[in-house]
């Protein structure tokens, strides 16, 4: 313990538009990095989905002979739906991480400081952004690897990327709120298979056209129907306006309600304390 | 007006609701004056963090004032933030994270520029004697490394004011003495440090001043030397076979008032000094009572906070005043000017 300390003045503003991107980023790169530096957590995300896509494509691939069944393999049609299970795993550890900080102290080490109390709720949902982009390029190439072709091009890569990423955006935000709330992993994790019970009551599993009764209208209202029947019709047909407002116009809605949530809860904490 | 950089006023923080209300802080009234070590000592629970966390502007106030660096806690919370530095309690340190990873981080959040934050990271990393291990992830880090690493965390951004909560709670000995160290050099170079700590020792070492909190109130404060002046005679401890405690009990109260003291021993404050060692022996020898244990303490911390609270500190693991033993004499405020 030797060194001499070099005086300095610290900033007089450390507000703005400037800094509080510079903050999120951040805030991002910690989030992204924990990410990484558990590979453990990211794992169910990927086994998971290819596991399901896996045994229901060996199971079910006679649907396919089904009239207007909407792919022409069963692995084709389960692509949208295990991204979809995919990005809502890795969702839930990036609010599980967020109500990590809270019980854990590391929360206060924020707070303590004069940074902006929106950058560590955006930062973290900004890595959720990401990781939903990232884990939907890894699934589509392994898909790719067993031969299925994204038949909308490089547009409906993009499509199905970019709508991971929303969609994560979108799942995080939302679980993120219950988070700062109850700032208890474990009650995120609690909320997580309501999510799930979402998603098995939507198409993502299964085509809606051979569903009936209470289940099919369930899912006719379910928006996990709409954005993963978004995302399929990129891989199974050219792109259109109709898949991007799926695949990308229901998660935004969705993710411009949830972040608004987190930071409604974030200043409710804020001002609880 | 004063220009103490810590100045509170009637501090007041409750939790939980109108029924069940806790009073966790009860009219603190404190002031730190610049350049100073102010140690704040008192057991778990005492109300110690919760007044740093007022102070820090981690928690609100129920009622009250205070002002950090010249700043309103409470209405100029941000310049108050940007002017102090925390180390709390549970050093929260993202295990995940890297050494100079934390302090880039922490730099970012304090909005430094860049070419400023590298050179002070790194500055700090060989201040606190981490520059080897700055890469490697803190969940690597001994308690030592990680309070020494928490340290370098609240001082990136050169504050005036130092908040220190229990820093040296679960750490070995040499870990102790290194930041002792450490906060000395702090505050010779012009930082003023309020810490708190359940360490007599500590505070004795540390502090120019001292506050005694205890169910949220401030039961003493003053510079230790006069504190301990103030508590005046030194302390004989003996131990005696139980069935004769009463009665030597009796005795030692012969020779000055009885102070409270570990489970199975008698204290009386000698008034006429150590001199009056031999005439206690003796009169305890008439009586027949065999004298298992001797002992005779100089006033200390503890003698001080015994005086106050009438219980003791050392000694009780719990802090729980209920877990000490005292045949306590009632409190009294006491207060020893600088």
């Amino acid at each position: 313990m030797t060194a001499v300390l070099t005086p300095f003045i610290a900033p007089a503003q450390t507000g703005g538009l400037t800094v509080g991107l510079r903050q999120t980023g951040a805030f991002t790169k910690r989030s992204l990095l924990g990410r990484l530096r558990q590979p453990a957590s990211l794992a169910p995300s990927f086994v998971f989905p290819l596991f399901f896509a896996a045994l229901s494509s060996s199971s079910f691939s006679r649907t396919t002979a089904l009239a207007n069944f909407p792919a022409d393999s069963f692995l084709a049609f389960s692509v949208a739906g295990a991204i979809l299970q995919g990005v809502l795993f890795g969702s839930t550890a990036a609010a599980s991480d967020l109500a990590v900080d809270i019980e854990q102290g590391f929360w206060e080490r924020m707070i303590a400081s004069p940074v902006s109390r929106t950058s560590i709720v955006l930062g973290r949902l900004a890595s959720s952004f990401v990781i939903g982009m990232v884990q939907s390029a890894v699934f589509l190439t392994v898909f790719r690897l067993f031969g299925v072709h994204v038949k909308s091009g490089l547009l409906g890569v993009i499509g199905i990327v970019g709508g991971g990423g929303l969609i994560g955006l979108a799942i995080s935000g939302l679980l993120s709120s219950f988070a700062i709330r109850s700032g208890s992993s474990e009650a995120v994790q609690g909320v997580f298979p309501l999510t799930f019970i979402l998603l098995f009551l939507s198409s993502a599993f299964f085509p809606r056209e051979y569903m009936s009764g209470w289940y099919r209208s369930v899912a006719d209202i379910n928006p996990m129907s709409h954005i993963v029947e978004g995302l399929r019709s990129f891989i199974v047909e050219p792109a259109s306006a109709g898949a991007f407002a799926r695949a990308w116009g229901i998660p935004l809605v969705i993710a411009a309600a949830s972040i608004s949530l987190a930071l409604l809860a974030l200043q409710k904490r804020l001002r609880a304390s | 007006m004063s220009d103490s950089p810590i100045i509170a006023q009637g501090l007041v923080r409750h939790f939980g609701s109108e029924a069940n209300r806790v009073k966790a802080v009860d009219g603190v009234d404190l002031e730190v004056k610049a350049g100073e070590i102010f140690g704040f000592l008192g057991p778990n629970g005492a109300g110690k963090s919760t007044t740093v966390r007022m102070l820090t502007t981690l928690l609100s106030l129920t009622g009250g004032s205070a002002k950090v660096a010249g700043y309103d806690v409470t209405t100029q919370a941000d310049q108050v933030r940007r002017s102090i530095g925390v180390a709390l309690q549970d050093a929260a340190i993202d295990p995940l994270m890297t050494g100079r990873e934390l302090l880039k981080l922490q730099a970012v959040m304090y909005g430094l520029p860049k070419a400023q934050h590298l050179k002070r990271g790194e500055e700090l990393l060989e201040r606190v004697g981490l520059t080897g291990a700055a890469d490697r992830r803190v969940g690597t880090y001994s308690g030592g490394m990680r309070r020494r690493l928490d340290l370098a965390l609240s001082l990136i951004h050169q504050p005036t004011v130092l908040f220190l909560d229990e820093p040296t709670t679960g750490l070995d000995p040499m870990s102790r003495l290194s930041l002792w160290e450490e906060v000395r050099r702090l505050n010779t170079e012009g930082t003023t440090v309020l810490l708190t700590t359940q360490y007599l020792e500590e505070a004795d070492q540390l502090a120019d001043r001292i506050a005694i909190i205890d169910h949220g109130k401030i039961v003493c404060e003053g510079v230790p030397r006069e504190l301990k002046a103030a508590v005046g005679a030194p302390t004989l401890l003996i131990s005696v076979p139980d069935v004769s405690a009463a009665e030597a009990r009796h005795i030692l109260a012969n020779f000055g008032d009885l102070r409270p003291t570990p489970e199975g021993s008698l204290g009386v404050g000698l008034v006429s000094g150590a001199e009056a060692v031999p005439n206690v022996i003796r009169a305890l020898d008439d009586a027949g009572i065999r004298v298992q244990h001797l002992e005779l303490n100089e006033p200390s911390l503890d003698d001080v906070f015994a005086e106050a609270t009438g219980y003791r500190l050392e000694g009780a693991a719990g802090n729980a005043p209920e877990a000490t033993t005292a045949p306590a004499r009632g409190r009294k405020r006491g207060k020893a000017g600088r």
